[in-house]
Formats: C-alpha cells, sequence, structure tokens
C-alpha cells in the first residue's frame, strides 16, 4: 500500500501537482512527500531510507532531473528516523499508530511534515544551486516552498484521511 | 575480523545512508554540467592542496641533502674567489689586443672631490701607470700613481679626470667629468650640437685616451643638460655601477702599450 501511494504521488506530481504554484519559484510544491509521511513511524530505518531512495529515484526519473531528486530523498530518508523520534509521544509509537492527525495529533503532524519538508526543500536548493554565491538568494524561496509543500500535506491528509475517518482510500 | 563485522553490523544504517547518498551524488555529478563542474572545482582545489603539502614535505625532507649541495657550492665559489685573488698572470685578448690582470680594491672611492682608489697588486704585479682599470666590465678608473704592491687609482669619481667617451656605439665623442657633488650624475660635456640621443642609450669609452679599448661602456644618458655655447651641449650621464662599493677590479693594458705610448706624445716643437 505505502509504496503504490508512493508510486502514484511520484506520477501525479510529476504529471499534474508539480504545476500547481501560484507564487512561482516561491511556492514550488513537493507532493511526493506526503506518500513518504504516511510511512508509519515504526517501521524500520532502512525502510524509510530506501523509501526516501525510492521516491527521489522515482522523480528525477518522471521529471528527468538526474540525481537531485536522489540525493534530496536520500537525505529525508536518511533523516526521518531521527525526525520520527524526535516527535515520538511520549511513550512510544504504538504499533498501531498511523502517522495522521487521528492517530497522533496536528501538532506530530505538522511538525514532522514541516521538518521533513525543510529538509528536503534544503538539500533540493543545495544540489540545484551547487555554487555558494548563489545560494543566499536561493534559499528563501527554498524555505517558502518548504512551507507550501506542508500546506500541500496537510490538505492531502484533510482530502484522504478527515481527522474522523479510520481507513483512507490510498 | 570478527570486531570488524560487528561495527560494520552497528553503523550498517550509517554505511547504506552513505552508500546511498554517493550514489546519488555520482549520478548527478555525471549529469548536471553546473554540479560537475563545482565538482571538480572542488576537488581540484583539495588535490592543489594536497600537492603543495606533499611538495612542502618533500622539501623538508631533502633539507639536509640541499644543505649539503649549498655547501659545496659554497666551498666552490670560496675556491674560486681565493683563486681569483692569488691570480697573478695577465690574460692576453689576442682578438681585443689588450691584456687583462685581475685585481681587487683596498680602498674605493668615498664619493669625496678629489678621493682616489688604492688597489692591488702594484709594480711587483706587472702594474703599469696609464693601465685602465674596469670593474664589472665597465670602465672604473685608470692607474697614476704605482707602488710595489699596491697602485693609486683615479677613479671617474674624481673630479680631477676627465675621460673620451662616445654617445652610442657610434655616436659623437665627448669628455666625461664629474662635477664632485652627485655620484650618480656625471657630465658629458661639449657634445656637438647635433649629436642625437634619448635618456637610457649607453655611453661608451671611445678608446681615444689609450687607457680603454673602445666600446667599454660607462653609463647611460639621464638628460640633457645646459648648452655650453652656441654649438655645444652637456649630457648628463649615470653611471652604470656604485663606483663607491666596489671590490673585484681588472687592469688591462694594449699589447702595444710602449708603442703607442711613445708614437702618442706630441711632437717636439721645431
Amino acid at each position: 500500500m505505502n509504496g503504490l501511494r508512493l508510486v502514484l504521488l511520484v506520477a501525479l506530481q510529476a504529471l499534474f501537482l508539480g504545476e500547481v504554484a501560484p507564487f512561482g519559484e516561491w511556492s514550488r510544491p513537493q507532493w511526493a512527500l506526503w506518500a513518504l509521511l504516511m510511512l508509519p513511524p515504526q517501521l524500520g530505518p532502512f525502510t524509510k531510507l530506501l523509501a526516501g531512495f525510492g521516491m527521489g529515484l522515482g522523480l528525477d526519473i518522471a521529471l528527468g532531473s538526474y540525481g537531485h531528486h536522489m540525493v534530496a530523498g536520500t537525505v529525508l530518508g536518511g533523516a526521518l528516523p531521527t525526525i520520527h523520534s524526535l516527535f515520538s509521544p511520549r511513550d512510544g509509537y504504538e504499533v498501531t499508530n498511523k502517522p495522521t492527525v487521528r492517530d497522533l495529533g496536528t501538532r506530530w503532524v505538522i511538525g514532522v511534515t514541516l521538518s521533513a519538508a525543510l529538509l528536503y526543500h534544503l538539500a533540493l536548493v543545495l544540489v540545484d544551486t551547487w555554487h555558494a554565491h548563489l545560494l543566499g538568494a536561493a534559499i528563501w524561496p527554498a524555505l517558502t516552498s518548504a512551507v507550501w509543500t506542508t500546506f500541500c500535506c496537510l490538505l492531502m491528509h484533510l482530502l484522504v484521511i478527515p481527522p474522523g475517518r479510520k481507513n483512507s482510500s490510498l | 575480523m570478527r570486531n570488524l563485522w560487528l561495527l560494520l553490523q552497528r553503523n550498517a544504517f550509517f554505511l547504506a545512508f552513505a552508500g546511498l547518498l554517493v550514489l546519488s551524488l555520482m549520478v548527478l555529478v555525471q549529469n548536471d554540467g553546473s554540479a560537475r563542474s563545482s565538482w571538480f572545482r572542488a576537488t581540484g582545489g583539495v588535490a592543489a592542496l594536497v600537492e603543495d603539502q606533499q611538495q612542502q614535505w618533500a622539501n623538508y625532507l631533502r633539507l639536509a641533502e640541499q644543505n649539503s649541495d649549498l655547501a659545496a657550492q659554497n666551498a666552490e665559489l670560496r675556491e674560486q674567489l681565493l683563486s681569483m685573488r692569488t691570480s697573478s698572470e695577465w690574460q692576453t685578448d689576442p682578438d681585443l689586443g689588450w691584456k687583462v690582470k685581475k685585481g681587487w680594491l683596498v680602498k674605493a672611492p668615498d664619493g669625496q672631490p678629489r678621493s682616489m682608489a688604492l688597489g692591488t697588486p702594484g709594480a711587483n704585479g706587472d702594474i703599469r701607470i696609464q693601465s685602465g682599470v674596469l670593474a664589472f666590465g665597465s670602465a672604473f678608473g685608470s692607474v697614476v700613481d704605482l707602488g710595489q704592491e699596491h697602485v693609486r687609482i683615479l677613479p671617474l669619481l674624481n673630479t680631477a679626470g676627465t675621460w673620451s667617451c662616445r654617445l652610442g656605439q657610434n655616436g659623437a665623442v665627448a669628455p666625461l667629468t664629474w662635477d664632485g657633488r652627485d655620484p650618480n650624475r656625471f657630465s658629458l660635456n661639449d657634445v656637438p650640437r647635433y649629436a642625437q640621443f634619448q635618456a637610457g642609450d649607453t655611453v661608451f669609452t671611445s678608446g681615444y685616451d689609450l687607457k680603454f679599448p673602445e666600446g667599454i661602456s660607462v653609463g647611460t644618458v639621464i638628460e640633457e643638460g645646459p648648452a655650453s655655447g652656441s654649438e655645444f651641449k652637456t649630457v648628463y650621464v649615470a653611471p652604470l655601477l656604485d663606483l663607491t662599493s666596489v671590490r673585484h677590479i681588472e687592469f688591462i693594458r694594449n699589447i702595444s702599450d710602449s708603442e703607442r705610448t711613445v708614437l702618442a706624445q706630441p711632437l717636439p716643437a721645431p
């Protein structure tokens, strides 16, 4: 299910959703992150790492951006276990916990999504820009895009898994 | 081996992360021109840094060898210097028709208007009065007085001397003098007004005073001075070397010196 979700989101982003940028480069969303963030936090770190790498690989193949999303996805996949442990409840995650507002709360979802989006967008802008002297100008659009991605992910949460619903269709 | 395996197992996630990151970066660098140029620049800088450090270490390790080489060179130079000082033979240049003998100054001119220089060897070294004296291939003065071991030299840096010089290789001939004021400013007097020259031109000996062969460099033109009369002008000349700090000199003498001296004497009045 998680794999299917990842493939679907990568395809959707590449085909349609990537263009949903009302403020141009200042709001470039990464919809596929939502699929990665929907991985249960109890999963092992290797799975998360491979999922991040796979998501980046898929995006690169779909968007023709060789290596950029792979790097950012690997960074995020590698950091995801740490992000999950930073935002973990006091008693840890329960086996049945899903990364939804209903199970882990709005604060958790926003915190994890925003952290992941920031990390992903920063890694992406780093490999997109490469040169230190261009980084200063590129970092602000990356930050606002991270906020926009967070907003988009929350929208997906609300659309696909409303707080009151137990199971999602995706 | 077991410990290594345990270490790898303990850091398996980090290793997997690093491996995937390296793989991603390789794909990126291979396909993105900007990333590739940045990568090459960064690695080039690091490589240069490493090479520079390596060179420094290599130089440091070769220090003893270099010291030994320098010591050998130093010994060789000292030996040359010693042989130069003890050389007492005239060496003949048949092409020029002049003989040369090495010597050195005991006292250099001190920049005072009437200051003389003292050199060695003297009469025992077969030095004669009116022999020309060179320093570093440039005119320095002429022998005016002889002792057994030493000679008195009238240097260019003396107001009593007058030296026949030529502006350039084929220019006008005029006498060079020093007015006793600025050691870096000589005067070429009575230069014909038609003489063509410019600042930086070399002034050579003309050879007419019989002390030097023609074409020995003396100095370079600084500027044109005030006109001396309507037909002549003065040219200021800077010496080629610091005459007050000369140490090694060469005495020069024409092979037919005696004959030239006799024939150059003015005819007796009838």
